[in-house]
């Protein structure tokens, strides 16, 4: 008898639980004013120590990022001048070596007109 | 087509004077060596050097100046423009075709420039040729053209160089030293 009674007590409150209640006529408004201060809400700027981590991260990154092209052109800029200054010597030797062909020539051809001049 | 081409043609003009200022603007010195790259792949040895101004002022930025013949080698480049050199050397006789190295002689005319020297050698068969530019009585330039059986080289130097400096160098950072004085009485020791 009891248990029926309990069951009969546990529909009832159910019923009352579950019962349509007229929310009033400031319902509407009241949930239209929530739902326009919901994005208000979500755009709140991060809290300042955050933005504070994140910009020395970042300059820690650019100080690094600089450092290491710094160092790259450094190498670079190396390589260039020691090629330019090897090439400069080549250059040099090329030269000499052709005016050195074309002094051997005019003395060769010198000798040869005195040998002749002498000949003669 | 037609249409396209009256689209640009506004861009003529203006190219066309950018062109002329840039061929102004190049030095009076400078040859306009051709493309070579076909004879690279003949050549059993091949010196394919372009060094110009700021090139030069970085190679003399590795020149140390408390060492002497660095030092010298700065004096000597310092009042040049560019050193322009194409160098090669084959496995037979005149393997190279001349057409080319008739196109930069062409180039060696006056009144800007001035043949100082024309060597021909019969019995090596070589053939030099050393010009220089002059602009207004001033050498601002020089150019060899030396033809061996195997091996032609161009050097075109814009700028005027001290050729006794030149000299001074040899026997230095592998610049041969040659025995080329003249022997005898007359000898005339240039250094």
């Amino acid at each position: 008898m009891s248990e029926n009674h309990a069951i009969r007590e546990l529909e009832r409150r159910l019923r009352a639980a579950l019962e349509a209640v007229d929310p009033g006529e400031g319902f509407t408004p009241r949930l239209m004013a929530r739902i326009a201060a919901e994005p208000a809400l979500a755009a709140r700027p991060p809290r300042a120590g955050a933005v504070a981590g994140w910009l020395t991260f970042g300059l820690a990154a650019s100080v690094v990022l600089a450092v290491l092209i710094a160092h790259e052109w450094q190498v670079r800029r190396l390589e260039q001048g020691r090629e330019a200054r090897r090439q400069l010597i080549e250059a040099l030797r090329v030269t000499d070596e052709k005016l050195n062909l074309a002094y051997r020539a005019v003395n060769s051809q010198e000798r040869a007109a005195s040998a002749e001049h002498s000949g003669a | 087509m037609k249409t396209s081409c009256s689209r640009w043609r506004w861009l003529l003009a203006p190219v066309a004077t950018l062109a002329a200022s840039v061929a102004l603007a190049a030095p009076p010195a400078m040859l306009n060596l051709p493309d070579f790259d076909a004879l690279a792949g003949k050549a059993t040895e091949s010196v394919n050097i372009s060094l110009d101004t700021s090139l030069l002022g970085l190679a003399a930025g590795f020149l140390d100046s408390s060492n002497p013949d660095d030092a010298a080698t700065k004096e000597l480049i310092a009042g040049l423009k560019g050193i322009y050199v194409r160098s090669f050397t084959f496995g037979q006789d005149f393997a190279y075709p001349s057409a080319q190295v008739d196109q930069v002689r062409k180039q060696l005319a006056a009144p800007a420039w001035q043949r100082l020297v024309q060597v021909s050698n019969s019995r090596d068969r070589t053939h030099v040729d050393i010009y220089v530019s002059v602009d207004r009585g001033v050498a601002n330039g020089l150019a060899i053209i030396a033809s061996e059986p195997r091996e032609f080289t161009i050097v075109n130097i814009v700028g005027s160089i001290d050729l006794a400096k030149l000299h001074r160098l040899e026997g230095k950072f592998g610049i041969p030293k040659l025995d080329l004085h003249p022997e005898g009485k007359d000898a005339k020791p240039d250094k």
